[in-house]
């Protein structure tokens, strides 16, 4: 009994040295803060989300806005890499499906970034995702090339800017790669058998611009889905429209609301009979309203698919969405809960619903304490398939 | 035991990393709040003592003023941390100017000198306000006949520059003497070089908001937090016009209007009233303002954000300004020359 409890007294004494050690100064943290000697809380109301400021920094080409004049390019600055990743306890309980439970420890993932500014309104960003083999706990993760995009700002005014690349298009008003959850927007996920999915970063070239009014907009032309990826053709388009209303970003402050639209063709699966492009379409609004430290992201999309993308009778129209709700009581917490549908046609019947509830926890401003407990049933034919997901993980990037 | 003595320390060494390794490997970012470093002196006026004191002379003469009622310590009080508490500054025959006197603590670090820059040297901005008709009221050639009368100063020229006192001269010696009104080490620096309780756990965290959530490190950046740039808050945009268009005047580009240079913070807690026209009574007044995002109107400083700021964190953010107060050279009003 002694024995267990000097355990505990040592585990809690190093839980309390590891936060003690945490609240001491703060160090620079990665790339961008780590070039100017800012703290993250600069751009991310809650890393890996961004404040208003943020959103304007990367709207910007990675540059102060105003202060063009005064930045240091990579070759100025330290060296333009960080690493992301995330490691803890996951719980998963699948009822009707095909996944086999989970409760273990896992290593979620590792991103390796570079990013900065080429030279003036010339930035670059770079994600990669190595190669992990599942293996004593690593969770599998694909060696992908997530991002690497060139965004040229201010081409004789705020009004056009370009990014090429491979890059996080602007149709997700929501970025899906800058979520508070570890589990994913479901609409943005959702698409006819291995075809687009919102949630990935797209190949292809991007138009934005801005006014000081609140009002922009981007138009994208990229290659979409990547089924059959042998014939696939660059034949998706894309436009965003969006306004903020009071001052602010309509992150954290201000109130944005926006309005998307996508046409694509993608080849049907290979398990599917019909050959060819088919036509998709998606056609989205969305909002973010601030108040005080309350923030609610709203997402609409309703989606039409050509049958043959299904291989049903007939098109395919499905819509759904989420709602989410994050509070910060202070700058080291966020908490947060959502609701994400998916409403299915009979033919399909893969109706979704999923309630999210989760928290951060912020020693640092690069490292976050994260539980989260998530509840998800979708129909089959086979019967519902329901998921209860629980992690508390470590997330922390340098 | 052993293997969870070694878990926890293998945890807090690679936590010590995460949170501190950055600075380890990678040193401070360009826009880093370091240290003061040694006083910039331009070539061609090095700094001696003799010359120094010339200056100190000047800047406590009212007869550099045309009625002999103003000196440049009417409104730049050494005992009022260089600046004073009036909104705006009263100059010859009671005329009241539209702009905050500021303070001259670390002037020699600005780039640029003045609310819209218009002195690019701190030698052209030691004779403005001679010349200003609101202010001192004098012109500089009546300046320089009235100084080479005064054998006390006339000595003193020869001796200092080898020539009588000339225009050139007196705004090199009132410059040599603001180099040395400099703040001292803060609470802040002694925390930078390592000294972890110099800094109350409020002003820390006001630190920490000040390069963070508080956006304050954006403009206020560099040693002496300013960025010798200039910002527009919106301070006094009423009813679709500015009651001082600031760097517009000077540059007479658009985006200028309504624009001021960022001052510097150190030992800025002394400094009150605060902004161009010294219409925020207080740091709380002011971190409120910010706070806002400012004033909205169509030049906004785009950096200019609502920050969304506890009262709490407010209240950090001014613990994190007071640590900024550092020793500055106490002066006395020397005997002037006849």
């Amino acid at each position: 009994m002694k024995k267990i409890i000097s355990r505990y007294f040592l585990a809690a004494a190093g839980c309390l040295a590891l936060l003690a050690a945490a609240e001491a100064p703060a160090g620079a943290v990665p790339v961008f803060a780590r070039k100017y000697g800012f703290s993250c809380t600069m751009c991310h109301s809650n890393y890996p989300r961004l404040n208003d400021f943020g959103a304007r920094y990367r709207r910007n080409g990675y540059q102060l806005p105003g202060r063009e004049n005064d930045e240091k390019t990579i070759l100025q600055s330290p060296p333009p890499v960080a690493l992301r990743t995330n490691a803890g306890f996951n719980y998963s309980r699948v009822a009707n499906g095909a996944a086999a439970d989970v409760r273990q420890f896992q290593l979620n993932g590792l991103d390796l970034l570079s990013a900065g500014l080429i030279d003036r309104n010339i930035g670059y960003m770079f994600v990669y995702t190595p190669v992990i083999t599942p293996s004593r706990g690593s969770a599998a993760q694909d060696g992908v090339l997530e991002m690497a995009s060139v965004v040229f700002s201010k081409l004789g005014s705020s009004w056009l800017n370009v990014r090429a690349g491979r890059f996080e298009p602007a149709y997700a008003a929501h970025s899906p790669k800058r979520l508070l959850s570890v589990s994913p927007y479901e609409i943005y996920g959702f698409s006819f058998p291995n075809g687009l999915t919102f949630d990935q970063t797209q190949s292809g070239v991007e138009v934005t611009g801005y006014g000081r009014n609140g009002a922009s907009y981007a138009a994208g032309w990229v290659n979409g889905s990547e089924t059959g990826n042998a014939s696939q053709q660059a034949s998706d388009f894309y436009a965003r429209v969006e306004k903020v209303f009071g001052e602010g970003q309509g992150q954290t402050a201000g109130q944005r609301i926006g309005l998307m639209g996508y046409s694509g063709s993608a080849v049907p699966d290979s398990t599917l009979p019909a050959a060819g492009s088919k036509a998709f379409r998606r056609a989205g609004i969305d909002a973010s309203l601030n108040y005080s430290r309350l923030n609610l992201a709203l997402q609409y999309i309703n989606g039409t698919d050509s049958k043959a993308l299904w291989g049903k009778s007939a098109d395919v129209n499905f819509s759904g969405g989420l709602a989410e709700l994050s509070y910060l009581p202070a700058t080291s917490v966020v908490c947060f809960a959502r609701y994400d549908v998916v409403d299915t046609p009979s033919s399909v019947n893969m109706n979704i619903t999923k309630w999210t509830l989760g928290g951060r926890y912020y020693p640092a401003d690069n490292i976050a304490l994260h539980p989260e407990y998530s509840y998800r049933k979708q129909n089959s034919a086979g019967g519902d398939i329901t998921e209860n997901f629980f992690t508390a993980r470590l997330d922390y990037a340098f | 035991m052993r293997k969870i003595l070694f878990f926890c320390l293998a945890s807090a060494g690679a936590l010590l990393f995460i949170t501190h390794g950055n600075r380890l490997l990678a040193g401070e970012g360009f826009l880093f709040n370091g240290s003061l470093p040694p006083v910039p002196v331009p070539p061609d006026n090095p700094q001696t003592a003799a010359k120094v004191r010339l200056g100190m002379q000047l800047y406590f003469d009212k007869r550099l003023s045309a009625d002999n009622t103003v000196s440049c310590a009417t409104c730049h009080i050494p005992e009022l941390g260089w600046a004073n508490h009036a909104a705006t500054d009263t100059g010859i025959k009671g005329q009241v100017g539209g702009r905050n006197s500021g303070s001259i603590i670390d002037a020699a670090y600005m780039k640029v000198q003045f609310w819209d820059g218009r002195a690019a040297t701190l030698e052209a901005q030691a004779v403005g306000p001679i010349a200003n008709p609101i202010e001192m009221g004098e012109t500089l050639a009546n300046v320089v006949k009235k100084l080479n009368a005064i054998p006390g100063y006339r000595a003193q020229f020869q001796e200092v520059f080898g020539t009588d006192a000339t225009e050139e001269a007196i705004g090199k010696a009132i410059a040599a003497f603001e180099r040395t009104i400099v703040s001292g080490p803060s609470p802040y620096d002694q925390y930078l070089q390592g000294d972890l309780d110099a800094m109350t756990p409020e002003a820390i965290r006001g630190m920490n908001l000040f390069k963070g959530k508080g956006h304050c490190s954006a403009c206020h950046s560099g040693p002496a937090f300013s960025d010798g740039s200039y910002h527009n808050l919106g301070v006094g945009y009423v009813k679709g016009k500015y009651k001082d268009e600031g760097r517009f005047v000077i540059s007479k580009k658009a985006g200028d209007l309504g624009a001021f240079k960022t001052p510097g913070l150190r030992n800025t807690a002394q400094t009150h009233p605060y902004l161009h026209d010294g219409s925020e009574k207080t740091l709380e007044d002011v971190i409120e303002l910010y706070n806002k995002g400012g004033v909205p109107n169509p030049r906004l400083d785009p950096l200019m954000l609502p920050l969304n700021l506890t009262a709490a964190e407010k209240s950090d953010l001014v613990a994190f300004m007071n640590s900024l107060n550092g020793p500055v050279p106490v002066v006395k009003e020397p005997v002037l020359p006849n």
